[in-house]
């Protein structure tokens, strides 16, 4: 059985200038010890999906359709209290931004301890050994556990939010942009990290991230993500040497390569669609070079290329249109 | 060249509070930039690239004068017979006194750093006169005050007034001279700490005088007998420590000033992009005013139609097609890059044609960056834009510099084409930032050489080379002082028995330590670690030898070396021990 399964995931959120449809049918599974990559644009619905596997939605953000199931139990549906359990405990999560994401007036001993004393029962002295464990694990000296966030730089402060994730032993880990904003060879040593941790401790992991390059380096499998919903699917290194999906190849080829020729890098041109009133048909039509008459028309499906390799392009003619969504009902909150 | 940087320096001074300020000894400055020379030609794109904090930025901001550059010239437009005599009168300088007058001559005529003591504004000879009154009036009062009361039962309100008079000077002496720097707020604050002063002056008068009063009596008495005096030395106590401790700021502030070259007329031609265009644009001006602004400051259209004019031509140029669609939007209703097009519009409209981008594109998502990217270049053909580029992403650099810079923690490691740079690249610190650069072919996910730890602390760098502590590759002359030996060796001795002698031995030279007494053990100890761990641990490759007489064996560390920016090829610069002009890259360029 498959570690996470999402199926169908749909999210909304409410604002003044009406409802927009972050998430719009994301499928994928995550088996056990795999590393999976989110990629895509600002505004593509990563992180949202990411947020909604731990039921962490803002106020305005609800679940309206589809399923997430965590080791067979059903997150969509969850009861808040389960949800506690869950949190941490079994999914946690790397946030964006390491520079906010602590708390500056409380040690960050303490702050890693918090949620193993909340999860467990267990002493506060062994909490504190725990954590002590925790800073070694992820290469940081014990004796800092009792200094502030501010006396740390920005790559310490990332792992530190690393050894929160690890604090209670998740089976999943999701980081959302975890090397964003670092200097390249601060990222190189994060990303270091977290693939040696993946290995030592078995754990699986959602790796978000707009650069395609840091997914390439790190994950087995990518999701390329536009407008909310799934472009194309399937294993890293498929993807970024056989792109099939126009937007991948875009986003393929807007990378500047260090290792490779001399050139400008191609731009996709246009703008990232609104999600509110969303394109008809293909939501990447407008920006798309192949696009044809079907495309603004009808909503391609994402379909399987290959075992391992999905999209959802038209220009593949086993691609078949999207049927019929049911409305929405709205399920959690 | 369109610009010529010599050994620019940018040190900033670390604030502490201000009683630290004047206890610590010494000033700590951080060595943001710490000679740098670079040289841009007309018309290319020259790009800086380092980690954050490694003053990239800082050069950038300095070449446009936007910080207050500490020693160095940057040269602008100086005409090549010009530089060729400065370049001679230079090198000859320390010992010809008439060269170096020339080379001073032509930095007053093309430097935009050289700075002169001015002689004293107006505004100072006023302070001037102020203090010389107050201390005058001051003084006329204490004396008054000591001879008029000199018979009478209330003499040591004259004592106590002369005592804090003196305390007051003392004050403002004391609190603005070196290591303090004093700014604004020092004086208010040194007013008000004499203040304070003058309410416990009386106390060590009465103790001097032998009389055993409580503190509160002291105080009390004092005030008491005399009102008025109290409140004439209250009121002129402050303002004399403040008004001497302002006169000071004053002197050492302003003494020196910006004398070369004018930057007022310049500023038209030296342009800046910023980062960020989420934060650079003023989200309560529209694009119009935030394009016109420049042109009103520098007072370059006759009338409010060329404005708006030529505020449409700088939008057309950078891609906002129709003008008349984007002027009257605010910035919250354009997306990334048509912001980034604003910056550079607003950048552009003043027609310049030296740009300092200062990672431009770092905000934008990838499918965007590409655009403004290729805009930058159209304009530099189109107009003869110079850029320098300044970037962290060497994957950028790669595609866009004619040439590139690679600085760390202050000064440029690495400098030469973008060919040579990156397909070739020479210091050891290139070689591993290249390595880590991701790449979105999973293929190329080979062999990458991280780094480790961080960069130090710029107010604390290390000497020698400055990267040696990082360096994969460093070896016995780079740099290794005593105190990194002895960490090293404490690290490999962990918690046994030699870690004891270890901690107890003293760093007795800049190139040695001294073990304690009876340590023949771990003499051996620490030889066979240098033969069997060096590889591992670096600094142990600095250890020379251990000499001495029996009771004081010190170790003795190899000296270091400077380590130079020496060109190995033509255009290619390196600052690295290991890289001679003669060996290795002669080798590499055949290969290639």
């Amino acid at each position: 059985m498959a570690l996470l399964e999402v199926k169908d995931l749909r999210i909304e959120f409410t604002t003044q200038a009406g409802d927009v449809h972050a998430v719009e049918g994301v499928s994928f599974t995550l088996e056990e010890g795999q590393a999976l990559g989110l990629a895509g644009e600002s505004g593509c619905g990563k992180t949202t999906t990411a947020l909604a596997l731990m039921r962490l939605l803002p106020y305005n953000g609800r679940i309206v359709g589809g399923s997430i199931k965590f080791h067979g139990r059903e997150i969509v549906k969850a009861s808040e209290t389960m949800m506690r359990k869950i949190r941490w405990k079994d999914i946690s999560i790397v946030f964006q931004g390491a520079m906010n994401s602590l708390n500056p007036v409380q040690r960050v001993g303490k702050q890693i301890a918090e949620p193993i004393l909340l999860h467990e029962d267990i002493e506060e002295e062994d909490a504190m050994k725990r954590v002590g464990d925790l800073l070694e694990l992820v290469g940081i000296p014990r004796k800092r556990s009792s200094e502030y966030p501010h006396e740390f730089s920005g790559g310490m402060r990332q792992r530190v939010m690393i050894a929160m994730a690890l604090a209670c032993n998740p089976r999943l880990v999701i980081a959302d942009e975890p090397v964003t904003a670092l200097d390249v060879m601060i990222q190189a040593q994060i990303l270091e990290l977290l693939e040696r941790l993946r290995k030592e401790l078995n754990l699986s992991m959602i790796l978000i991230s707009h650069d395609l390059s840091v997914i390439a380096d790190t994950c087995d499998k990518v999701v390329i993500m536009y407008g909310g919903k799934i472009a194309e699917a399937g294993a890293t290194n498929e993807i970024f040497t056989d792109p099939k999906h126009p937007y991948t190849q875009g986003l393929v080829a807007a990378f500047p390569d260090i290792r490779g020729q001399r050139f400008m890098p191609e731009a996709i041109p246009g703008n990232v669609p609104s999600l509110i009133s969303p394109p008809s048909g293909c939501v990447f039509h407008p920006r798309c070079k192949f696009a044809f008459d079907r495309c603004t028309v009808a909503e391609p499906a994402l379909t399987d290329l290959s075992p391992s390799r999905q999209a959802a392009c038209f220009l593949f003619p086993e691609v078949q249109e999207v049927s019929a969504r049911p409305a929405p009902t709205p399920t959690a909150k | 060249m369109i610009v010529r940087v010599r050994n620019l320096k940018v040190w900033f001074s670390q604030r502490g509070g201000l009683l630290r300020e004047m206890v610590s000894r010494g000033s700590k400055w951080v060595r943001a930039v710490d000679g740098v020379d670079i040289d841009v030609r007309r018309g290319e794109v020259f790009c800086l690239v380092g980690e954050s904090g490694c003053g990239k930025t800082t050069t950038g901001k300095a070449i446009l004068r936007l910080v207050d550059v500490t020693e160095g010239d940057i040269f602008l437009e100086m005409p090549e017979e010009e530089y060729a005599r400065y370049d001679e009168a230079v090198r000859r300088g320390s010992e010809d006194p008439e060269a170096e007058s020339a080379a001073r001559e032509l930095r007053r005529k093309f430097s935009l750093t050289w700075k002169e003591r001015r002689p004293w504004t107006m505004n100072q000879y006023l302070l001037v006169a102020f203090m010389v009154t107050v201390a005058g009036l001051g003084c006329t009062a204490g004396l008054t005050a000591l001879l008029s009361l000199a018979a009478s039962p209330f003499a040591d309100i004259g004592i106590v007034y002369a005592f804090s008079f003196a305390l007051a000077i003392a004050i403002g002496v004391v609190g603005t001279l070196p290591p303090s720097r004093p700014s604004k707020r020092t004086s208010l604050i040194l007013g008000i700490v004499s203040f304070f002063g003058w309410f416990l002056a009386p106390i060590p008068t009465f103790y001097f005088k032998g009389l055993s009063l409580s503190a509160a009596d002291a105080i009390g008495n004092a005030w008491g007998s005399n009102f008025f005096f109290f409140i004439l030395a209250g009121i002129s106590v402050p303002v004399i420590a403040a008004g001497v401790a302002q006169g000071i700021a004053v002197y050492r502030l302003r003494s020196t000033e910006y004398a070369g070259l004018d930057i007022r007329g310049l500023r038209k031609r030296l342009q800046l992009i910023f980062q960020d265009p989420y934060e650079s644009l003023n989200p309560k001006q529209s694009v119009y005013e935030i394009v016109a602004e420049p042109l009103r400051v520098n007072r370059l259209t006759k009338s409010p139609e060329e404005t708006a004019a030529t505020v449409a031509n700088a939008l057309t140029d950078t891609g906002l097609r129709p003008p008349e669609e984007f002027m009257f939007r605010f910035p919250h209703e354009l997306s990334g890059g048509q912001r980034q097009r604003v910056s550079i519009a607003a950048g552009l409209v003043l027609q310049p044609d030296f740009i300092v981008a200062d990672e431009p594109v770092s905000m934008l998502d990838v499918s965007i960056r590409t655009e403004i990217l290729q805009l930058m270049m159209d304009l530099r053909k189109s107009r003869g834009l110079t850029y320098l580029f300044i970037t962290h992403d060497l994957s950028l650099a790669w595609i866009l510099a004619d040439r590139i810079a690679v600085m760390y923690l202050g000064k440029i490691v690495e400098q030469g084409t973008a060919e040579q740079v990156v397909v070739h690249p020479k210091h050891p610190y290139t070689q591993a930032l290249i390595s880590v650069v991701p790449s979105p072919d999973p293929r190329h996910k080979a062999s990458r050489l991280i780094l480790k730890g961080e960069r130090p602390d710029p107010v604390d760098i290390p000497r020698g080379c400055r990267f040696h502590p990082r360096c994969p590759v460093a070896f016995e002359r780079c740099g290794w002082s005593p105190s990194e030996v002895l960490d090293a060796l404490l690290d490999l001795a962990g918690d046994g028995p030699m870690a004891t002698p270890l901690r107890a031995a003293q760093i007795d030279s800049p190139l040695s330590f001294r073990l304690p007494p009876n340590s023949g053990e771990v003499e051996a100890w620490i030889r066979e670690q240098k033969a069997s761990q060096a590889e591992a641990h670096l600094a142990l490759k600095a250890l020379r030898g251990i000499t001495g007489p029996p009771a004081a064996r010190r170790v003795v560390l190899f000296g270091l070396e400077p380590v130079p920016l020496v060109e190995i090829a033509p255009e290619n610069l390196v600052a690295c021990l290991r890289v001679q002009p003669e060996t290795p890259p002669a080798a590499e360029i055949a290969a290639a």
